[in-house]
């Protein structure tokens, strides 16, 4: 018995369903996480979670953004800020988002917090759309 | 006395009000629901940070300046009041305006300075007439709240806190116990007090070989961090949710308010009516009678 959870603090997208194996965007870069893994505790960056429901080929991603992953002998515990599949995309929010993000950008006179600030939402806007598009060639 | 044309006005507006109140009733139900339904979807999310925090906390006896235990006599205090944008919803508002000013009134000489923030515009306006200027106050509350819009004040208020510029900080808000019950609480939301969350202790925390990146001591000041935010998320949903409550109840005390206000009403136009015809009557009767003689 292996276990998946995913929420969200709006949403519970996955709650103990059991999977073959998980893919997390960890610390320091992709983690696959299988049946069996060390215990960990791990922060998660914007990036792409791609999960296995038991007996199935098919891996689900959701496009998340800064998180908290725990991996126990039972189960993988994930607390995203946010979470969303691809049909909850809409590309062209997605992409208003990255416009605007990207013009900010242009601007020099950026401090260094904004422009992180900024950064991480052109980044949001890219995994989303590789999101969306994952399942379009999919289907 | 108003004279018949009167009385029929007063009811057919009435029962135009009686339709308002019925529509916002029926309105502040569904959004009951669905404020209900945001607590419930936070629940474990919000649980499984706290079990976090508190498994690290013990396990590693970290230091945070989030998690220090409160003072001995927290000297300067920041209170955050939660109330809503819109009236009609009974007292709601009234009843967070008058237990923050009570609460000012007795802790006025203990602490030495209180900052208020205010969210919502009954909270500002209401405070404003008597002249208590809050450091920070939002008040776009109308919509339903959303975690992004807590974790921006949460994190206002953070850096406020930790930059040491209060020993403490509180928020009073309406915690949602029913649909027809709420209760004005003022909680102390920093410092973090992980002990004495509701937490079960029996699950031994984590496994020593436990494997952390980063390490935990640069985890726990991310984790508190997004524990506060989701706090603050968690009493606006329940404000949100007992806002709409009590608006429910009040719309509802208000359609039959208006129900029993058209039934006394009509009563009056029809012994009215028939007291005319009576009249009326007796005039022809008497008429005739006069006539016969």
């Amino acid at each position: 018995m292996f276990t998946l959870s995913l929420v969200t603090p709006e949403k519970k997208l996955v709650t103990g369903a059991e999977i073959e194996e998980v893919f997390v965007p960890a610390y320091r870069g992709e983690l696959n996480i299988l049946p069996g893994h060390a215990p960990l505790m791990t922060t998660l960056s914007t990036g792409i979670l791609r999960y296995r429901f038991k007996g199935e080929s098919e891996l689900h991603p959701v496009a998340i953004s800064w998180g908290y992953c725990q991996v126990s002998p039972v189960g993988v515990n994930i607390l995203a800020e946010t979470a969303e599949r691809p049909e909850e995309i809409d590309l062209a929010r997605v992409n208003a988002a990255r416009a605007k993000a990207a013009e900010k950008l242009a601007l020099s006179d950026l401090n260094e917090e904004d422009l992180a600030k900024y950064q991480g939402k052109v980044e949001r806007a890219r995994i989303r759309e590789e999101v969306a598009s994952i399942s379009k060639t999919t289907r | 006395m108003p004279s018949l044309k009167d009385i029929r006005i007063r009811i057919d507006s009435t029962k135009n009000t009686q339709a308002i109140t019925r529509a916002m009733k029926l309105v502040s139900a569904a959004k009951l629901r669905r404020a209900q339904h945001q607590i419930v979807n936070l629940r474990p999310y919000a649980h499984t940070i706290l079990s976090v925090i508190a498994d690290i906390a013990a396990t590693h006896r970290v230091e945070h300046p989030l998690l220090a235990e409160l003072a001995e006599n927290p000297k300067r205090v920041l209170v955050v009041v939660l109330a809503s944008d819109r009236g009609l919803c009974g007292a709601f508002n009234t009843n967070i305006n008058r237990f923050a000013e009570r609460w000012y009134r007795e802790n006025k000489a203990v602490y030495e300075k209180i900052d208020f923030i205010f969210l919502g515009r009954r909270a500002i306006d209401h405070f404003r007439k008597r002249g208590v200027e809050p450091v920070s106050a939002v008040q776009s509350l109308a919509r339903d709240v959303s975690y992004g819009l807590a974790a921006g004040i949460a994190s206002k208020i953070m850096d406020a806190y930790s930059s040491g510029e209060y020993d403490e900080v509180k928020l009073i808000y309406n915690e949602f116990k029913s649909a027809i019950q709420q209760n004005v609480v003022a909680e102390t939301m920093l410092p973090v007090n992980v002990e004495s969350s509701s937490l079960t202790k029996g699950e031994g925390g984590f496994p020593p070989d436990m494997i952390f990146e980063p390490a935990p001591e640069e985890m726990i000041d991310s984790l508190l961090r997004k524990h506060f935010a989701v706090q603050m998320y968690r009493a606006m949903s329940e404000s949100v949710a007992a806002e709409h409550g009590a608006r429910m109840t009040s719309m509802e005390n208000a359609t039959k308010n208006a129900g029993e206000l058209i039934r006394t009403l009509t009563l009056t136009y029809n012994k009215l009516r028939q007291a005319a015809i009576t009249t009326e009557l007796i005039e022809i009767t008497s008429g005739a009678e006069a006539l016969k003689g």
